[in-house]
């Protein structure tokens, strides 16, 4: 037992060593952190596959600090963390869970004064913001999009497709073509805007509309309930129709180039996922210079780049836009669109929803 | 009719080890894909190891992961033996209950004893963290190791112990000397288990790390929201590991075996000669 243990520490403290940081070369040292804020260690919670390689050296570099880094699955899982009491400087949830957390009182203000950058984040994200967080006391967005329909224009008619939106998915020509995305959420999200209402409503009627809705979808199109195997799925054109995020669905639109993307007219859901403080933060100066750090527009265009989804950085967003994804609808959620809406934290609604979003699997098979 | 069952058989046999292993061969195989897809292969390229090494992330949950299982191993092994050999020789109502209460951690579900395990370091305010983790481990592993131990211990005959304390050794000496390498097989396999146990242990981990610290179960976990092969290079370079672990581990005391048959018969035919 010994030996093994002993063989298995020396080749995992090799390839520790061997394990090169990925800096792109272009940052300098622009403080000492410890000198400036008497910490030099942050400790990061983000989503997983969701930065750049460059990032956490090129922070590092520049503050001369360490950064320790976590992901989580879901917002949800992050939550429970927090509640088991995690203590963590810079968080990366979605706007629904930041309004929990700001209602619950746990986060800390930003330090405005530290946030130079602010000013790159584009009007539009910043009124994404405001839904949540009116006076942009405690969130800096990090990255937007929107939910739509990955489709492929040999199979479907792109006129047919714009016209009818949502509404497609009660077409029977599309039976067994579908992949419909496997979250209570985000199925609501689309029967309710389908059908014209609020997707935070809290109308009992509405529901029940909702819910109807998509048991017809399940009678006529028989869609495959998926998460994340929806984007391999769509790469190699398995199906015809997909429901997916305005991120993922870019990384598609690049790979395949049959695919192609649209809002549905009825409108849908405009998420953003942004950077905050938890009050219980242990070095909050050098968390407020990391977020600063990361609107910068160096790290959003990296950022962006890599990942696929649209960056808040005004400048980069242009550029890329024009440059690397040139041609991805997807990459550019619209903007402005009235029936749009974020999504509200709701937790009568969540669990009322549960319920008829169970029934609504079963009635698939 | 005896022929044609053979065939049967092995058909079933092959048809067992494919079921099993091919999973396992598919993730090493979408590990060298040249694309990001996880289910189209383009080509041969070596980019996700590549990826792979160069990620800090990735190898400090490996390194912990590593860390956690050795440390756990080592401690709910001598903690689980002293415990089993103590029991042996105590009384029925005491052994009856110690391995009750033992058996309980096995039978409760994961997530039970994570969230327990969660609330009862927060309600301490201790901060979870790298330790808190460890202790988590050592806790669910010990069970295991006992499981393993006491009935390899019930065969043992308790006259030799004695006859030990009879010819001059001391308590300490008979227990080393004469009941440890008497269990040994036990002990070792009870360690196996529980290193295994340890290294894949995912729910439990998940609610007592802390910040910065991650094993592999977390990293892979958090990082399926938008997989990429990165992930199948790690599940090899393990599984890569393991096989060579294992290999090492059945040849060697093969291979010293022989060794030994081979000079043992030399000294012979010298005697003869």
């Amino acid at each position: 037992m010994k030996k093994i243990s002993k063989a298995l520490l020396i080749s995992s403290a090799v390839i520790a060593m061997t394990g090169c940081s990925a800096s792109s070369g272009k940052t300098e040292q622009v403080m000492d952190a410890q000198k400036e804020f008497g910490c030099s260690t942050i400790n990061v919670y983000n989503a997983g596959e969701y930065i750049s390689e460059s990032a956490i050296p090129d922070f590092e570099k520049a503050f001369n600090a360490t950064v320790k880094y976590d992901v989580f699955e879901s917002n949800e899982i992050m939550y429970t963390k927090l509640m088991g009491g995690s203590a963590y400087d810079v968080l990366v949830p979605s706007d629904y869970m930041i309004e929990r957390l700001m209602s619950e009182g746990m986060l800390q203000k930003l330090n405005q004064e530290q946030l130079t950058n602010l000013d790159q984040i584009s009007d539009d994200v910043i009124g994404m913001r405001n839904v949540f967080d009116p006076a942009g006391e405690y969130a800096v967005p990090y990255f937007w999009g929107s939910v739509g329909l990955v489709y492929n224009k040999n199979n479907v008619d792109p006129a047919v497709i714009e016209e009818k939106g949502w509404d497609i998915l009660l077409d029977s020509t599309y039976a067994g073509r579908v992949y419909a995305y496997d979250s209570q959420r985000d199925m609501f999200m689309v029967a309710l805007k389908a059908l014209g209402y609020s997707m935070n409503t809290s109308d009992t009627d509405e529901i029940n509309a909702a819910y109807e809705w998509l048991l017809s979808m399940n009678k006529a199109i028989t869609p495959a309930y998926v998460t994340d195997e929806v984007i391999d799925g769509m790469i190699n054109g398995n199906m015809d129709i997909a429901i997916m995020y305005s991120g993922d669905a870019a990384y598609v639109l690049t790979e395949n180039e049959d695919m192609a993307w649209v809002e549905p007219k009825q409108g849908t859901n405009i998420w953003v996922d942004a950077m905050v403080i938890p009050s219980n933060s242990a070095c909050p100066a050098l968390a407020n210079e990391f977020i600063n750090f990361m609107v910068d527009y160096d790290q959003q265009y990296a950022n962006s780049e890599e990942i696929g989804y649209s960056t808040p950085n005004k400048k980069a967003a242009e550029e890329l836009s024009a440059g690397t994804y040139e041609g991805i609808s997807a990459y550019s959620p619209r903007t402005g669109y009235e029936k749009d809406e974020v999504f509200h934290f709701n937790p009568e609604m969540t669990k009322k929803l549960s319920d008829l979003w169970t029934r609504v699997k079963m009635s698939i098979n | 009719m005896e022929h044609k069952n053979s065939t049967l058989n092995r058909l079933y046999y092959w048809l067992i080890i494919a079921f099993f292993y091919a999973p396992i061969i598919y993730v090493v195989i979408f590990s060298f894909n040249s694309s990001k897809s996880l289910t189209n292969f383009s080509g041969f390229s070596l980019r996700w190891y590549q990826k792979m090494f160069a990620d800090r992330t990735i190898m400090e949950s490996i390194w912990y992961t590593v860390a956690c299982a050795v440390i756990a191993t080592a401690v709910s092994t001598v903690i689980g033996t002293i415990t089993a050999i103590g029991l042996s020789k105590s009384r029925r109502i005491i052994k009856e209950a110690v391995t009750q209460v033992n058996n309980l951690p096995m039978l409760n579900p994961d997530i039970v004893t994570a969230i327990g395990f969660m609330l009862f370091f927060t309600s301490l305010r201790i901060q979870t963290g790298f330790t808190t983790m460890v202790l988590a481990h050592i806790a669910f592993c010990i069970p295991y190791v006992m499981l393993s131990i006491t009935p390899k211990l019930r065969t043992l005959d308790p006259n030799i112990a004695e006859a030990a304390l009879d010819l001059g050794c001391t308590p300490l000496q008979a227990l080393w000397k004469v009941i440890i390498p008497q269990i040994k097989e036990g002990i070792f396999s009870g360690a196996l288990v529980a290193f295994s146990m340890s290294f894949d242990d995912f729910v439990i981990s998940l609610f007592t790390t802390g910040p910065g610290i991650n094993n592999i179960s977390i990293y892979v976990y958090a990082n399926v929201k938008r997989i990429n092969p990165t992930i199948n290079a790690l599940s090899s370079i393990i599984v890569f590991v393991i096989t060579a672990v294992l290999i090492i581990i059945n040849v060697v005391p093969m291979i010293r075996e022989r060794r030994k048959g081979k000079e043992n018969e030399k000294n012979l035919k010298g005697a003869l000669d």
